[in-house]
């Protein structure tokens, strides 16, 4: 009996892993998890580069193009649905951190009056995934991962049975309101959009109407001003061992960008904090127009071609702004918008 | 290490392993031990260390009773034991709360007092070895059991990982005779414990972490908003299911691999939402947790041989007492003696009608009427507060004056379905159990019911969530 039923398991896994193939998840995909991030923030004290913030520097950034750039391979430490600043904080906090922080934001991410949103279950779990047992769950996690496409924790079977109900019920957000999967992760945490998400229109769509064209209230001067006070603040405490601090503010796509700006218009978000903090920082707008307009699928993160692009271009203007890098003698040519969108 | 972890799956396999190897009986145990000893520590290493007071100090306590004839010296180790224990898991369990309480009281006196700050963290399970320990030295004490003869059999007692962190809480009777005799599972035991494991796994990751747990969430959760009154229903519902399939499925897959290995272990379940009467839920509700307050706790306070007003007395302060035991809060006391007012009802109401036989419409209307009453001290366990508490039941009760919606249609649906099943399924099984319907179904169905549920966890995947018990 029980050889019959391990077939079976065995037969109907099988099933289940080509299914999910035909889905477009490739085994490769490692999935993130609390455990590694926390496995990589435990590195933060002999970091010379780390990156910190919401999903959009995830997304954005090409870890391995950096490199390329400046000979420096950054700690990718930044968590979807967060804020940057809880993150900021967090290195703030750790005296073992000397070295160059840059720090990805989205504006009204940046900019909300409290909580660390999605980052907290990570920032706040990191002692725990500490533990024996986590750290040899993690290293288990990471040998299966690449045989099983199946492995993906938005897949799991309790959220798709739940997909159908496109709201079904009047009031509360249903799961077509979540966000689904829009990324696969690479080693180090080197986060890209998920392909299906420019090649399925019904996925894209799906992505597109979780942000909700990110409507909100407009941020009050109060909260303003609290931010400002808070970020330079950190931005101190990180220079006063020895360490700096950049920001980088990543493209959005227009039916985003115009909610943005109403919540929080640049001059009094953006601009305001660098001056009060003395900080510098590359805003997405002041870079080149041959790097402006790449292609943001799902309206708030760049695809994985336009993402090496946008690394190359956000770097470059770093190490003009920041002595902490420089760009290497053999570096590769800049790209540009032709790089990764086609013509026409 | 949990055991719906990957963690667990490597382990187990090398313990099952070491354990059918050539090795001498002694050295198979001396495995288990160490292997107990890793299962701990893979949570929080030092830890370890508590385990080890408990072990020595019982130990010894327990063979300083045997040798000495004085009654006294027997009543001052049996105290030292309960200080020993009590000491540990108050300083870890209820150090907070006391402390809390402490300067609520000073408050309220105009005392304005302002503690150091101070962060304990609570051992894992230390509630469950906490009181498997106490009741080897009490039955010492009490001559209801003789002392282990090998402290390697004690120490493997108190440790055996199994049963280690969320019970069955075992008693030494049960365990240490099964350790001086050679064991190993049959094939037909570890067919059984393998699927006993397969079920508590189903339990646990695919009912209450993947369905039911996100609908409670959804209501007890909801950051102040008043659910509507089908919400609160939903989500006290999801949570009587989810806190079922949790803990039930933990003692589930414990009975399980301890089979794995050849060692019996208690139920701890036996259908406990057919209960017909609230000390018949008690019968089939966490039983192993129910018989040692019973046997150490109800009966010393004087259970039902002092007259009716002291055994209302031993039946409220049991009671109050496993509240407490379930959590360092006022909710969980609250809980308890929600339990210690229906217990107490049933039993004033049993002895004013006597005679009366109920048929099978009275009974299942009882069945049902004690389910909602379950549900309602549900709510004093998940709420975190009393006022959050308050909130859910006047939703619940309808007279909550504006609520929202908090959950999609078909989470709803699927959580009140699971729950529907698992009720059904109580109702159809409360009188036999798993073995004797196992034996009495074709095998072709139960490799196949098997298969759906490995199945559905593998598809599940899972996020190694702990159970809801171990931090108790």
């Amino acid at each position: 009996m029980a050889l019959a039923a391990l077939l079976t398991v065995v037969l109907m896994t099988g099933g289940w892993e080509a299914w999910a193939r035909s889905q477009g998840l490739r085994p490769a995909d490692m999935d993130d998890s609390p455990q590694a991030w926390a496995q990589l923030r435990r590195q933060a004290g002999t970091a010379r580069v780390a990156i910190v913030g919401d999903s959009r520097i995830l997304f954005d950034t090409d870890l391995d193009r950096f490199k390329a750039l400046t000979g420096e391979y950054p700690l990718q430490l930044s968590i979807v649905g967060s804020t940057a600043r809880g993150l900021l904080e967090d290195l703030a906090n750790d005296p073992s951190f000397k070295g160059l922080l840059i720090v990805g934001l989205a504006d009204t991410s940046y900019f909300r009056p409290s909580g660390l949103g999605y980052g907290g279950m990570y920032m706040h779990s990191s002692e725990r995934n500490g533990k024996p047992s986590q750290r040899s769950g993690l290293f288990l996690d990471r040998l299966l991962q690449p045989h099983f496409a199946f492995l993906d924790s938005v897949y799991r079977f309790s959220k798709l049975a739940i997909r159908p109900d496109h709201g079904w019920r009047k009031g509360p957000d249903s799961p077509y309101e979540d966000v689904w999967k829009i990324s696969e992760t690479y080693p180090n945490r080197q986060y890209r959009m998920w392909p299906q998400i420019e090649t399925n229109p019904y996925l894209q769509y799906q992505a597109r109407h979780a942000w909700d064209y990110f409507k909100g209230p407009k941020i009050s001067n109060h909260v303003i001003a609290a931010v400002d006070v808070h970020t330079r603040e950190a931005v101190s405490r990180i220079r006063a061992r020895g360490g700096e601090v950049v920001f980088v503010r990543p493209p959005s796509a227009r039916p985003i960008r115009v909610n943005e700006d109403k919540a929080l218009p640049r001059a009094i978000g953006w601009d305001r904090m660098l001056r009060f903090a003395h900080a510098v920082g590359v805003h997405n707008d002041d870079l080149p127009p041959q790097v402006q307009n790449l292609t943001i699928p799902e309206f708030s993160h760049l695809n994985a071609a336009c993402a090496t692009v946008f690394t190359d271009a956000y770097v470059r203007r770093l190490t003009q702004l920041t002595p902490r890098l420089k760009l290497r003698v053999d570096a590769p040519p800049p790209l540009t918008r032709a790089d990764c969108v086609k013509a026409g | 290490m949990i055991f719906n972890s990957l963690t667990f799956i490597v382990f187990f396999a090398i313990v099952l392993a070491l354990h059918n190897a050539p090795f001498p009986w002694r050295v198979k145990k001396i495995n288990l031990l160490v292997a107990s000893y890793l299962f701990y520590a893979a949570w929080n290493p030092p830890f370890v260390i508590l385990l080890w007071v408990s072990t020595v100090v019982d130990w010894w306590a327990a063979q300083w009773m045997v040798r000495s004839e004085r009654q006294a010296t027997r009543r001052a180790w049996m105290l030292i034991s309960v200080v020993v224990n009590l000491g540990l898991l108050g300083f870890f369990k209820y150090g907070h709360f006391l402390l809390d309480n402490f300067v609520a009281v000073a408050a309220s006196l105009g005392i304005a007092y302002q503690p150091p700050g101070w962060d304990i963290v609570l051992p894992v399970g230390i509630s469950f070895y906490t009181f498997a320990t106490l009741s080897y030295t009490l039955d010492v004490y009490l001559r209801r059991a003789k002392p282990a003869k090998r402290f390697l059999d004690y120490a493997l007692f108190v440790t055996f990982f199994p049963h280690l962190v969320a019970g069955p809480i075992m008693r030494p009777t049960e365990l240490v005779p099964q350790f001086e005799q050679p064991r190993r599972a049959t094939s037909t035991q570890l067919g059984f414990g393998l699927a006993l494991l397969t079920l508590g796994l189903f339990q646990k990751v695919v009912l209450a972490d993947g369905f039911l747990a996100p609908v409670a969430e959804a209501v007890y959760d909801s950051h102040g908003k008043a659910p509507a009154m089908l919400d609160a229903w939903a989500g006290t519902l999801a949570f009587a299911g989810q806190i079922f399939c949790d803990f039930a499925g933990y003692s589930t897959s414990a009975i399980g691999v301890a089979l794995c290995l050849g060692f019996a272990m208690p139920d701890n379940f036996r259908f406990p939402y057919a209960a017909v009467g609230f000390s018949d839920f008690w019968r089939r509700w966490h039983i192993t947790l129910s018989c040692w307050l019973r046997d150490y706790l109800y009966i010393p306070l004087g259970g039902n041989r002092h007259g009716p007003a002291r055994t209302y007395m031993a039946l409220m302060g049991t009671m109050l007492l496993g509240g407490l035991w379930h959590g360092a809060s006022w909710t969980f006391v609250a809980w308890g003696g929600l339990h210690g007012v229906y217990l107490s009802a049933e039993r004033g109401l049993k002895a004013r009608f006597s005679g009366w036989v109920p048929g099978p419409a009275a009974l299942a209307g009882l069945a049902a009427l004690t389910f909602l009453l379950i549900n309602v001290t549900w709510v004093f366990f998940r709420a975190k507060t009393f006022g959050a508490a308050g909130v859910m039941l006047r939703a619940m009760s309808g007279t909550a004056a504006a609520g929202v919606p908090l959950v999609a249609a078909l989470p709803m649906a699927i959580a009140l379905g699971i729950v529907a099943a698992i009720v059904a399924t109580h109702w159809v099984m409360r009188s036999t159990t798993i073995e004797a319907v196992v034996e009495r179904t074709p095998v072709p169905l139960i490799a196949g019911v098997w298969a759906a549920m490995a199945f559905a966890v593998i598809i599940e995947q899972g996020q190694g969530s702990a159970f809801i018990y171990f931090a108790f």
